[in-house]
Protein backbone atom coordinates (compact mmCIF):
# COMPACT_ATOMS: atom_id res chain seq x y z
CA UNK A 1 0.00 0.00 0.00
CA UNK A 2 1.51 3.27 -1.08
CA UNK A 3 0.77 6.65 0.45
CA UNK A 4 -1.24 7.37 3.53
CA UNK A 5 -4.28 5.30 4.47
CA UNK A 6 -7.60 6.84 3.48
CA UNK A 7 -8.78 6.96 7.04
CA UNK A 8 -6.71 7.02 10.17
CA UNK A 9 -8.38 7.17 13.56
CA UNK A 10 -6.88 7.56 16.98
CA UNK A 11 -9.34 6.77 19.72
CA UNK A 12 -9.64 5.76 23.29
CA UNK A 13 -10.44 2.07 23.76
CA UNK A 14 -13.94 2.83 25.05
CA UNK A 15 -16.57 0.36 23.90
CA UNK A 16 -18.65 3.04 22.16
CA UNK A 17 -15.73 3.86 19.88
CA UNK A 18 -16.12 0.57 18.05
CA UNK A 19 -19.31 2.02 16.60
CA UNK A 20 -17.32 5.02 15.42
CA UNK A 21 -14.86 2.75 13.61
CA UNK A 22 -17.75 0.89 11.97
CA UNK A 23 -19.30 4.16 10.83
CA UNK A 24 -15.99 5.35 9.37
CA UNK A 25 -15.72 2.04 7.55
CA UNK A 26 -19.28 2.33 6.22
CA UNK A 27 -18.51 5.86 5.01
CA UNK A 28 -15.39 4.63 3.24
CA UNK A 29 -17.24 1.68 1.70
CA UNK A 30 -19.94 4.00 0.44
CA UNK A 31 -17.39 6.41 -1.03
CA UNK A 32 -15.42 3.73 -2.86
CA UNK A 33 -18.28 1.45 -3.85
CA UNK A 34 -17.52 -1.63 -1.78
CA UNK A 35 -20.22 -4.25 -2.11
CA UNK A 36 -22.40 -4.84 0.99
CA UNK A 37 -21.33 -8.45 1.56
CA UNK A 38 -17.66 -7.49 1.43
CA UNK A 39 -18.37 -4.60 3.78
CA UNK A 40 -20.08 -6.99 6.17
CA UNK A 41 -17.00 -9.25 6.18
CA UNK A 42 -14.63 -6.35 6.73
CA UNK A 43 -16.82 -4.73 9.33
CA UNK A 44 -17.25 -7.96 11.32
CA UNK A 45 -13.52 -8.68 11.31
CA UNK A 46 -12.54 -5.10 12.19
CA UNK A 47 -15.14 -5.08 14.96
CA UNK A 48 -13.58 -8.22 16.45
CA UNK A 49 -10.11 -6.67 16.36
CA UNK A 50 -11.43 -3.49 18.00
CA UNK A 51 -13.41 -5.39 20.63
CA UNK A 52 -10.27 -7.20 21.52
CA UNK A 53 -8.53 -3.88 22.16
CA UNK A 54 -11.50 -2.60 24.16
CA UNK A 55 -11.66 -5.69 26.35
CA UNK A 56 -8.10 -6.82 26.73
CA UNK A 57 -5.38 -4.48 25.48
CA UNK A 58 -5.24 -2.35 28.60
CA UNK A 59 -6.29 -4.95 31.13
CA UNK A 60 -9.48 -3.21 32.06
CA UNK A 61 -8.02 0.29 31.89
CA UNK A 62 -8.25 3.01 29.27
CA UNK A 63 -5.70 3.56 26.54
CA UNK A 64 -5.39 4.71 22.94
CA UNK A 65 -5.72 2.66 19.81
CA UNK A 66 -5.42 3.42 16.13
CA UNK A 67 -7.31 2.18 13.13
CA UNK A 68 -6.15 2.64 9.56
CA UNK A 69 -8.28 1.90 6.54
CA UNK A 70 -7.01 1.96 2.99
CA UNK A 71 -9.03 1.14 -0.11
CA UNK A 72 -7.21 0.51 -3.36
CA UNK A 73 -7.63 -1.42 -6.57
CA UNK A 74 -6.30 -4.60 -4.97
CA UNK A 75 -8.74 -4.60 -2.11
CA UNK A 76 -8.92 -3.11 1.31
CA UNK A 77 -6.45 -3.02 4.16
CA UNK A 78 -7.48 -2.51 7.76
CA UNK A 79 -5.05 -2.21 10.63
CA UNK A 80 -5.93 -2.04 14.32
CA UNK A 81 -3.09 -1.12 16.64
CA UNK A 82 -2.93 -0.79 20.40
CA UNK A 83 -0.16 0.14 22.78
CA UNK A 84 -1.08 -2.15 25.62
CA UNK A 85 -0.59 -5.82 26.33
CA UNK A 86 -2.75 -6.80 23.36
CA UNK A 87 -2.89 -10.25 21.92
CA UNK A 88 0.49 -11.82 21.58
CA UNK A 89 0.42 -14.38 18.85
CA UNK A 90 4.10 -14.96 19.46
CA UNK A 91 3.19 -16.28 22.85
CA UNK A 92 -0.17 -17.77 22.03
CA UNK A 93 -1.25 -19.44 18.89
CA UNK A 94 -4.80 -19.09 17.74
CA UNK A 95 -5.39 -22.63 18.94
CA UNK A 96 -4.32 -21.73 22.43
CA UNK A 97 -6.73 -18.85 22.69
CA UNK A 98 -9.55 -20.34 20.68
CA UNK A 99 -11.73 -20.36 23.74
CA UNK A 100 -12.44 -16.88 22.44
CA UNK A 101 -13.72 -16.61 18.91
CA UNK A 102 -12.38 -13.19 17.94
CA UNK A 103 -9.22 -14.41 16.29
CA UNK A 104 -10.80 -17.30 14.39
CA UNK A 105 -13.44 -14.86 13.12
CA UNK A 106 -10.76 -12.44 11.89
CA UNK A 107 -8.88 -15.30 10.25
CA UNK A 108 -11.98 -16.69 8.61
CA UNK A 109 -13.21 -13.37 7.19
CA UNK A 110 -9.97 -11.74 6.08
CA UNK A 111 -7.95 -12.96 3.12
CA UNK A 112 -4.76 -12.54 5.08
CA UNK A 113 -3.91 -11.32 8.53
CA UNK A 114 -0.69 -10.54 10.31
CA UNK A 115 -0.17 -10.00 14.00
CA UNK A 116 2.79 -7.82 14.78
CA UNK A 117 4.38 -6.46 17.92
CA UNK A 118 4.34 -2.68 18.17
CA UNK A 119 7.68 -1.16 19.17
CA UNK A 120 7.38 0.02 22.75
CA UNK A 121 4.59 -2.42 23.51
CA UNK A 122 1.30 -3.32 21.97
CA UNK A 123 -0.06 -5.32 19.09
CA UNK A 124 -1.00 -4.58 15.53
CA UNK A 125 -3.54 -6.65 13.63
CA UNK A 126 -3.09 -6.03 9.90
CA UNK A 127 -5.92 -7.45 7.83
CA UNK A 128 -6.17 -7.58 4.06
CA UNK A 129 -9.38 -8.16 2.16
CA UNK A 130 -9.28 -9.05 -1.54
CA UNK A 131 -12.69 -7.57 -2.35
CA UNK A 132 -11.85 -4.61 -4.53
CA UNK A 133 -13.89 -1.42 -4.40
CA UNK A 134 -15.74 -0.47 -7.58
CA UNK A 135 -14.28 3.02 -7.48
CA UNK A 136 -10.92 2.93 -5.71
CA UNK A 137 -9.96 6.42 -4.58
CA UNK A 138 -7.18 8.30 -6.29
CA UNK A 139 -3.90 8.08 -4.55
CA UNK A 140 -3.66 11.32 -2.72
CA UNK A 141 0.09 11.48 -2.32
CA UNK A 142 -0.47 12.62 1.25
CA UNK A 143 2.45 11.86 3.48
CA UNK A 144 2.18 9.84 6.62
CA UNK A 145 2.63 12.58 9.06
CA UNK A 146 1.97 14.98 11.76
CA UNK A 147 -1.69 15.70 11.02
CA UNK A 148 -2.95 13.82 14.05
CA UNK A 149 -0.72 15.80 16.38
CA UNK A 150 -1.71 19.09 14.74
CA UNK A 151 -5.39 18.57 15.49
CA UNK A 152 -4.99 17.15 18.96
CA UNK A 153 -6.84 19.38 21.41
CA UNK A 154 -4.41 18.35 24.07
CA UNK A 155 -7.31 17.98 26.46
CA UNK A 156 -7.95 14.69 28.18
CA UNK A 157 -11.35 13.05 27.90
CA UNK A 158 -13.39 11.77 25.02
CA UNK A 159 -11.25 12.87 22.06
CA UNK A 160 -11.28 11.35 18.60
CA UNK A 161 -8.61 12.24 16.04
CA UNK A 162 -9.01 11.41 12.40
CA UNK A 163 -7.29 12.11 9.12
CA UNK A 164 -9.13 11.35 5.94
CA UNK A 165 -8.63 11.77 2.24
CA UNK A 166 -8.95 12.26 -0.62
CA UNK A 167 -12.00 14.51 -0.68
CA UNK A 168 -14.19 11.84 -2.28
CA UNK A 169 -13.56 9.63 0.76
CA UNK A 170 -13.86 12.48 3.26
CA UNK A 171 -17.32 13.24 1.87
CA UNK A 172 -18.48 9.78 2.91
CA UNK A 173 -16.59 9.46 6.18
CA UNK A 174 -16.63 12.85 7.93
CA UNK A 175 -20.43 13.32 8.14
CA UNK A 176 -20.88 9.80 9.49
CA UNK A 177 -18.18 10.16 12.12
CA UNK A 178 -19.34 13.60 13.21
CA UNK A 179 -22.99 12.60 13.41
CA UNK A 180 -22.07 9.55 15.50
CA UNK A 181 -20.24 11.84 17.91
CA UNK A 182 -23.15 14.30 17.87
CA UNK A 183 -25.45 11.44 18.85
CA UNK A 184 -23.07 10.58 21.65
CA UNK A 185 -23.20 14.20 22.85
CA UNK A 186 -27.01 13.84 23.19
CA UNK A 187 -27.75 16.15 20.29
CA UNK A 188 -31.32 16.14 19.02
CA UNK A 189 -31.98 14.96 15.48
CA UNK A 190 -32.13 18.51 14.13
CA UNK A 191 -28.77 19.34 15.65
CA UNK A 192 -27.34 16.05 14.36
CA UNK A 193 -28.50 17.12 10.93
CA UNK A 194 -26.80 20.51 11.40
CA UNK A 195 -23.63 18.66 12.33
CA UNK A 196 -23.87 16.66 9.10
CA UNK A 197 -24.38 19.85 7.10
CA UNK A 198 -21.38 21.38 8.82
CA UNK A 199 -19.33 18.28 7.93
CA UNK A 200 -20.41 18.58 4.29
CA UNK A 201 -19.39 22.24 4.21
CA UNK A 202 -16.03 21.57 5.84
CA UNK A 203 -15.18 18.77 3.43
CA UNK A 204 -16.33 20.78 0.41
CA UNK A 205 -14.34 23.88 1.29
CA UNK A 206 -11.26 22.44 2.97
CA UNK A 207 -10.25 20.86 -0.34
CA UNK A 208 -6.96 22.50 -1.31
CA UNK A 209 -6.61 24.25 2.05
CA UNK A 210 -5.00 21.48 4.01
CA UNK A 211 -1.28 21.67 4.45
CA UNK A 212 -0.77 17.93 4.72
CA UNK A 213 -2.88 16.54 1.90
CA UNK A 214 -5.44 14.84 4.10
CA UNK A 215 -8.06 16.59 6.16
CA UNK A 216 -7.50 16.34 9.89
CA UNK A 217 -10.50 16.39 12.18
CA UNK A 218 -10.19 16.30 15.96
CA UNK A 219 -13.35 16.07 18.01
CA UNK A 220 -13.83 16.34 21.72
CA UNK A 221 -17.20 15.28 23.10
CA UNK A 222 -18.94 16.42 26.26
CA UNK A 223 -22.66 16.19 27.04
CA UNK A 224 -24.47 18.62 24.72
CA UNK A 225 -21.17 19.96 23.33
CA UNK A 226 -18.84 19.13 20.48
CA UNK A 227 -15.54 20.83 19.84
CA UNK A 228 -14.24 20.23 16.37
CA UNK A 229 -10.73 21.10 15.26
CA UNK A 230 -9.94 21.19 11.56
CA UNK A 231 -6.37 21.27 10.33
CA UNK A 232 -3.61 21.57 9.63
CA UNK A 233 -4.61 24.27 7.16
CA UNK A 234 -2.28 26.44 5.13
CA UNK A 235 -1.73 29.78 6.80
CA UNK A 236 -4.53 32.14 5.95
CA UNK A 237 -6.83 29.36 4.82
CA UNK A 238 -8.80 28.81 8.03
CA UNK A 239 -10.45 32.22 7.78
CA UNK A 240 -10.78 31.80 4.03
CA UNK A 241 -12.53 28.46 4.59
CA UNK A 242 -15.14 30.30 6.58
CA UNK A 243 -15.56 32.86 3.82
CA UNK A 244 -15.70 30.19 1.12
CA UNK A 245 -18.54 28.51 2.94
CA UNK A 246 -20.55 31.73 2.75
CA UNK A 247 -23.45 31.53 0.34
CA UNK A 248 -24.81 34.44 -1.61
CA UNK A 249 -27.74 35.77 0.31
CA UNK A 250 -27.31 33.32 3.14
CA UNK A 251 -24.12 34.56 4.71
CA UNK A 252 -21.56 32.38 6.40
CA UNK A 253 -23.24 29.00 6.53
CA UNK A 254 -20.60 27.54 8.84
CA UNK A 255 -21.13 30.33 11.33
CA UNK A 256 -24.85 29.62 11.51
CA UNK A 257 -24.33 25.92 11.99
CA UNK A 258 -21.70 26.34 14.70
CA UNK A 259 -21.92 28.15 18.01
CA UNK A 260 -18.49 29.67 17.88
CA UNK A 261 -15.25 29.51 15.99
CA UNK A 262 -11.65 30.48 16.39
CA UNK A 263 -8.58 30.37 14.17
CA UNK A 264 -5.22 29.70 15.75
CA UNK A 265 -1.68 29.05 14.61
CA UNK A 266 -0.30 25.54 14.89
CA UNK A 267 3.37 25.56 13.99
CA UNK A 268 3.72 26.64 10.39
CA UNK A 269 0.05 25.99 9.72
CA UNK A 270 -3.23 26.94 11.34
CA UNK A 271 -6.25 25.19 12.73
CA UNK A 272 -9.92 26.09 12.84
CA UNK A 273 -11.83 25.36 16.03
CA UNK A 274 -15.59 25.08 15.91
CA UNK A 275 -17.96 24.66 18.82
CA UNK A 276 -21.35 23.07 18.50
CA UNK A 277 -23.88 22.92 21.28
CA UNK A 278 -27.29 21.40 21.74
CA UNK A 279 -29.58 24.38 21.99
CA UNK A 280 -32.72 24.63 24.04
CA UNK B 1 -3.03 -14.53 32.64
CA UNK B 2 -4.84 -11.46 31.40
CA UNK B 3 -3.73 -11.75 27.79
CA UNK B 4 -5.30 -15.11 27.11
CA UNK B 5 -8.92 -14.20 26.58
CA UNK B 6 -9.81 -12.81 23.19
CA UNK B 7 -13.54 -12.43 23.23
CA UNK B 8 -15.86 -13.07 26.08
CA UNK B 9 -17.25 -16.20 27.44
CA UNK B 10 -17.99 -18.63 24.63
CA UNK B 11 -15.10 -20.75 25.73
CA UNK B 12 -16.24 -21.03 29.29
CA UNK B 13 -19.54 -22.47 28.20
CA UNK B 14 -18.34 -24.47 25.25
CA UNK B 15 -15.45 -26.43 26.48
CA UNK B 16 -12.36 -24.38 27.12
CA UNK B 17 -11.72 -25.66 30.61
CA UNK B 18 -9.62 -28.83 30.52
CA UNK B 19 -12.29 -31.16 31.85
CA UNK B 20 -14.90 -29.64 29.55
CA UNK B 21 -12.51 -30.25 26.66
CA UNK B 22 -12.17 -33.86 27.70
CA UNK B 23 -15.95 -34.15 27.79
CA UNK B 24 -16.20 -32.69 24.30
CA UNK B 25 -13.59 -35.11 23.03
CA UNK B 26 -15.60 -37.95 24.52
CA UNK B 27 -18.80 -36.71 22.91
CA UNK B 28 -17.10 -36.58 19.51
CA UNK B 29 -15.80 -40.06 20.02
CA UNK B 30 -19.31 -41.31 20.85
CA UNK B 31 -20.85 -39.59 17.86
CA UNK B 32 -18.23 -40.10 15.18
CA UNK B 33 -17.11 -43.63 16.14
CA UNK B 34 -20.26 -45.09 17.59
CA UNK B 35 -22.96 -42.99 15.91
CA UNK B 36 -24.48 -42.17 19.25
CA UNK B 37 -27.17 -39.62 18.34
CA UNK B 38 -27.51 -38.43 21.92
CA UNK B 39 -23.84 -37.39 21.89
CA UNK B 40 -24.45 -35.37 18.74
CA UNK B 41 -27.43 -33.68 20.36
CA UNK B 42 -25.33 -32.83 23.35
CA UNK B 43 -22.65 -31.33 21.09
CA UNK B 44 -25.26 -29.21 19.33
CA UNK B 45 -26.59 -28.04 22.70
CA UNK B 46 -23.12 -27.16 23.93
CA UNK B 47 -22.03 -25.27 20.85
CA UNK B 48 -25.29 -23.57 19.96
CA UNK B 49 -24.14 -20.44 21.85
CA UNK B 50 -21.17 -20.33 19.48
CA UNK B 51 -23.45 -20.46 16.43
CA UNK B 52 -25.73 -17.84 17.95
CA UNK B 53 -22.84 -15.58 18.79
CA UNK B 54 -21.42 -15.83 15.28
CA UNK B 55 -24.82 -15.13 13.72
CA UNK B 56 -25.17 -12.04 15.88
CA UNK B 57 -21.70 -10.80 15.02
CA UNK B 58 -21.87 -11.47 11.32
CA UNK B 59 -25.49 -10.57 10.70
CA UNK B 60 -25.76 -7.55 12.92
CA UNK B 61 -28.31 -5.77 10.80
CA UNK B 62 -29.98 -8.80 9.29
CA UNK B 63 -33.68 -9.25 9.52
CA UNK B 64 -35.13 -11.59 10.46
CA UNK B 65 -32.36 -12.77 12.75
CA UNK B 66 -33.96 -16.20 13.15
CA UNK B 67 -33.28 -17.02 9.48
CA UNK B 68 -29.61 -16.36 9.88
CA UNK B 69 -29.49 -18.30 13.13
CA UNK B 70 -30.89 -21.27 11.27
CA UNK B 71 -28.12 -20.99 8.69
CA UNK B 72 -25.52 -20.76 11.46
CA UNK B 73 -27.01 -23.87 13.10
CA UNK B 74 -26.73 -25.72 9.83
CA UNK B 75 -23.08 -24.71 9.72
CA UNK B 76 -22.65 -26.01 13.24
CA UNK B 77 -24.11 -29.41 12.28
CA UNK B 78 -21.74 -29.63 9.33
CA UNK B 79 -18.82 -28.77 11.57
CA UNK B 80 -19.84 -31.43 14.13
CA UNK B 81 -20.10 -34.07 11.43
CA UNK B 82 -16.86 -33.20 9.66
CA UNK B 83 -14.58 -32.27 12.55
CA UNK B 84 -11.51 -34.45 12.76
CA UNK B 85 -10.43 -34.68 16.39
CA UNK B 86 -7.32 -36.64 15.41
CA UNK B 87 -5.75 -33.48 14.01
CA UNK B 88 -5.50 -32.09 17.50
CA UNK B 89 -7.13 -28.71 16.91
CA UNK B 90 -9.90 -27.65 19.25
CA UNK B 91 -13.36 -27.90 17.78
CA UNK B 92 -13.95 -24.11 17.82
CA UNK B 93 -11.07 -23.41 15.45
CA UNK B 94 -12.80 -25.67 12.91
CA UNK B 95 -16.36 -24.64 13.70
CA UNK B 96 -15.89 -20.85 13.42
CA UNK B 97 -14.80 -20.79 9.75
CA UNK B 98 -17.32 -23.52 8.86
CA UNK B 99 -20.26 -21.60 10.38
CA UNK B 100 -19.09 -18.27 8.93
CA UNK B 101 -18.64 -19.93 5.54
CA UNK B 102 -22.22 -21.14 5.68
CA UNK B 103 -23.50 -17.65 6.45
CA UNK B 104 -21.39 -16.02 3.76
CA UNK B 105 -22.69 -18.48 1.20
CA UNK B 106 -26.24 -17.78 2.36
CA UNK B 107 -25.73 -14.04 1.96
CA UNK B 108 -24.38 -14.51 -1.55
CA UNK B 109 -27.04 -16.98 -2.69
CA UNK B 110 -30.07 -15.33 -1.12
CA UNK B 111 -29.48 -11.93 -2.66
CA UNK B 112 -28.88 -10.52 0.80
CA UNK B 113 -27.01 -7.57 -0.72
CA UNK B 114 -30.23 -6.59 -2.45
CA UNK B 115 -32.32 -6.99 0.69
CA UNK B 116 -29.99 -4.88 2.81
CA UNK B 117 -30.97 -1.53 1.30
CA UNK B 118 -34.63 -2.48 1.56
CA UNK B 119 -34.30 -3.38 5.24
CA UNK B 120 -32.35 -0.19 5.84
CA UNK B 121 -35.02 1.81 4.08
CA UNK B 122 -37.78 0.28 6.16
CA UNK B 123 -35.85 1.09 9.30
CA UNK B 124 -35.26 4.62 8.07
CA UNK B 125 -39.01 5.06 7.62
CA UNK B 126 -39.62 3.77 11.14
CA UNK B 127 -37.06 6.18 12.53
CA UNK B 128 -38.58 9.04 10.57
CA UNK B 129 -42.07 8.26 11.87
CA UNK B 130 -40.87 7.87 15.45
CA UNK B 131 -38.99 11.13 15.15
CA UNK B 132 -42.17 12.93 14.14
CA UNK B 133 -44.25 11.26 16.80
CA UNK B 134 -41.81 12.07 19.59
CA UNK B 135 -41.38 15.63 18.32
CA UNK B 136 -45.13 16.13 18.34
CA UNK B 137 -45.50 14.68 21.80
CA UNK B 138 -42.74 16.68 23.44
CA UNK B 139 -42.47 19.74 21.21
CA UNK B 140 -38.78 19.12 20.65
CA UNK B 141 -36.67 16.89 18.47
CA UNK B 142 -35.60 13.65 20.19
CA UNK B 143 -32.00 12.52 20.61
CA UNK B 144 -30.67 9.44 18.83
CA UNK B 145 -30.73 7.58 22.15
CA UNK B 146 -34.38 8.45 22.72
CA UNK B 147 -35.24 7.15 19.25
CA UNK B 148 -33.28 3.96 19.87
CA UNK B 149 -35.09 3.38 23.16
CA UNK B 150 -38.47 4.15 21.70
CA UNK B 151 -38.00 1.79 18.75
CA UNK B 152 -36.03 -0.79 20.77
CA UNK B 153 -33.17 -0.80 18.28
CA UNK B 154 -29.44 0.01 18.56
CA UNK B 155 -28.23 3.60 18.42
CA UNK B 156 -26.11 2.39 15.52
CA UNK B 157 -29.26 1.58 13.58
CA UNK B 158 -30.65 5.04 14.33
CA UNK B 159 -27.44 6.67 13.08
CA UNK B 160 -27.57 4.55 9.93
CA UNK B 161 -31.19 5.57 9.44
CA UNK B 162 -30.41 9.27 9.88
CA UNK B 163 -27.69 8.80 7.28
CA UNK B 164 -30.11 7.11 4.89
CA UNK B 165 -32.77 9.74 5.42
CA UNK B 166 -30.35 12.50 4.67
CA UNK B 167 -29.41 10.83 1.40
CA UNK B 168 -32.70 12.00 0.00
CA UNK B 169 -32.71 9.46 -2.81
CA UNK B 170 -32.94 6.58 -0.37
CA UNK B 171 -36.22 7.28 1.33
CA UNK B 172 -38.73 7.83 -1.37
CA UNK B 173 -40.68 11.03 -1.20
CA UNK B 174 -43.75 8.99 -1.99
CA UNK B 175 -43.34 6.60 0.90
CA UNK B 176 -46.49 6.69 2.98
CA UNK B 177 -46.15 8.52 6.25
CA UNK B 178 -46.89 6.80 9.51
CA UNK B 179 -50.06 7.18 11.55
CA UNK B 180 -53.64 6.39 10.71
CA UNK B 181 -54.86 5.51 7.23
CA UNK B 182 -56.48 8.89 6.80
CA UNK B 183 -53.24 10.78 6.93
CA UNK B 184 -51.42 8.76 4.32
CA UNK B 185 -50.42 11.64 2.13
CA UNK B 186 -47.38 11.35 -0.09
CA UNK B 187 -44.72 13.91 0.82
CA UNK B 188 -44.83 15.39 -2.65
CA UNK B 189 -48.42 16.53 -2.07
CA UNK B 190 -47.81 18.21 1.27
CA UNK B 191 -44.91 20.13 -0.16
CA UNK B 192 -46.92 21.64 -2.97
CA UNK B 193 -49.63 22.78 -0.63
CA UNK B 194 -47.26 24.23 1.91
CA UNK B 195 -45.79 26.56 -0.66
CA UNK B 196 -49.06 28.34 -1.05
CA UNK B 197 -49.36 28.96 2.65
CA UNK B 198 -46.27 31.07 2.70
CA UNK B 199 -45.58 34.40 1.32
CA UNK B 200 -42.07 34.11 0.07
CA UNK B 201 -39.74 36.90 0.83
CA UNK B 202 -38.04 37.85 -2.40
CA UNK B 203 -34.33 37.86 -1.95
CA UNK B 204 -32.00 40.56 -3.12
CA UNK B 205 -31.68 40.54 -6.90
CA UNK B 206 -27.89 40.33 -7.04
CA UNK B 207 -28.07 37.49 -4.62
CA UNK B 208 -30.64 35.48 -6.42
CA UNK B 209 -28.16 34.54 -9.14
CA UNK B 210 -27.42 31.22 -7.47
CA UNK B 211 -30.41 31.03 -5.16
CA UNK B 212 -32.67 31.85 -8.10
CA UNK B 213 -32.01 28.41 -9.48
CA UNK B 214 -33.73 26.84 -6.50
CA UNK B 215 -37.47 26.32 -6.11
CA UNK B 216 -39.19 28.87 -3.85
CA UNK B 217 -39.77 26.40 -1.04
CA UNK B 218 -36.09 25.47 -0.92
CA UNK B 219 -35.12 29.15 -0.85
CA UNK B 220 -37.53 29.75 2.00
CA UNK B 221 -36.14 26.88 4.05
CA UNK B 222 -32.57 28.05 3.45
CA UNK B 223 -33.47 31.55 4.46
CA UNK B 224 -35.27 30.49 7.62
CA UNK B 225 -32.27 28.40 8.65
CA UNK B 226 -29.37 30.61 7.65
CA UNK B 227 -30.74 34.16 7.69
CA UNK B 228 -33.34 33.96 10.43
CA UNK B 229 -31.41 31.25 12.29
CA UNK B 230 -34.42 29.13 13.18
CA UNK B 231 -33.84 25.54 14.25
CA UNK B 232 -34.82 22.79 11.84
CA UNK B 233 -37.68 21.88 14.15
CA UNK B 234 -38.99 25.47 14.13
CA UNK B 235 -38.72 25.55 10.35
CA UNK B 236 -40.57 22.26 10.14
CA UNK B 237 -43.42 23.73 12.16
CA UNK B 238 -43.56 26.92 10.15
CA UNK B 239 -43.45 25.27 6.77
CA UNK B 240 -45.57 22.29 7.74
CA UNK B 241 -43.14 19.54 6.78
CA UNK B 242 -41.12 17.19 8.95
CA UNK B 243 -37.74 18.09 10.42
CA UNK B 244 -36.24 15.21 8.45
CA UNK B 245 -37.62 16.75 5.32
CA UNK B 246 -36.08 20.10 6.29
CA UNK B 247 -32.77 18.33 6.85
CA UNK B 248 -32.90 16.72 3.44
CA UNK B 249 -33.93 19.94 1.70
CA UNK B 250 -31.10 21.85 3.33
CA UNK B 251 -28.56 19.29 2.28
CA UNK B 252 -29.75 19.16 -1.28
CA UNK B 253 -30.01 22.94 -1.58
CA UNK B 254 -26.54 23.55 -0.15
CA UNK B 255 -25.10 20.92 -2.51
CA UNK B 256 -26.77 22.64 -5.44
CA UNK B 257 -25.62 26.08 -4.37
CA UNK B 258 -22.06 24.81 -3.95
CA UNK B 259 -22.14 23.27 -7.40
CA UNK B 260 -23.46 26.54 -8.86
CA UNK B 261 -20.96 28.77 -7.11
CA UNK B 262 -18.02 26.41 -7.64
CA UNK B 263 -18.45 26.26 -11.38
CA UNK B 264 -17.50 29.90 -12.06
CA UNK B 265 -14.82 29.77 -9.37
CA UNK B 266 -13.10 26.91 -11.12
CA UNK B 267 -13.34 28.62 -14.49
CA UNK B 268 -11.31 31.53 -13.15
Amino acid sequence: MAGAPNVRLRLSNRAENVLLVRQALSGLAEAVGLDPIALNDVSTAVTEACNNVVLHAYEGGEGPFEVELAAHENGLDATVRDHGSGIRPGVQTVEEVSGGIGLPVIQALSDSVEFRDVPGGGTEVAMHFDAAPAEPPEESGAEEGAELEAIDHGTPGDVTLMTVGPTSVARGVVPRVLSTLAARAYFSTDRISDTQLLADALVAHADGSTSAGHLGVGVSVAPRHLEIRIGPLQTGRAGALFGAAAMDGLGPVLERLADGHEVSAAGSAEVLDLKLAQRG
Amino acid sequence: MPTTAVTPSIGSRAGHAPNAQAEVAQLFERWQRREDESAREELVRRFMPLARSLARRYGRSSEPFEDLLQVASLGLLKAIDRYDAERGHPFQSYAVPTILGEMRRYFRDSGWAIHVPRGAQERALKVRDAQERLSNETGRAPTANQLAQYLEIDVEDVIDALQAIRAYETVSLDAPRGGGDDDVVPYGDTIGRDDERYELVELDATVSSALGHLPPRDRLVLQLRFVEDLTQTEIAERVGISQMQVSRLLRRSLDQLRALTDAPAQAR
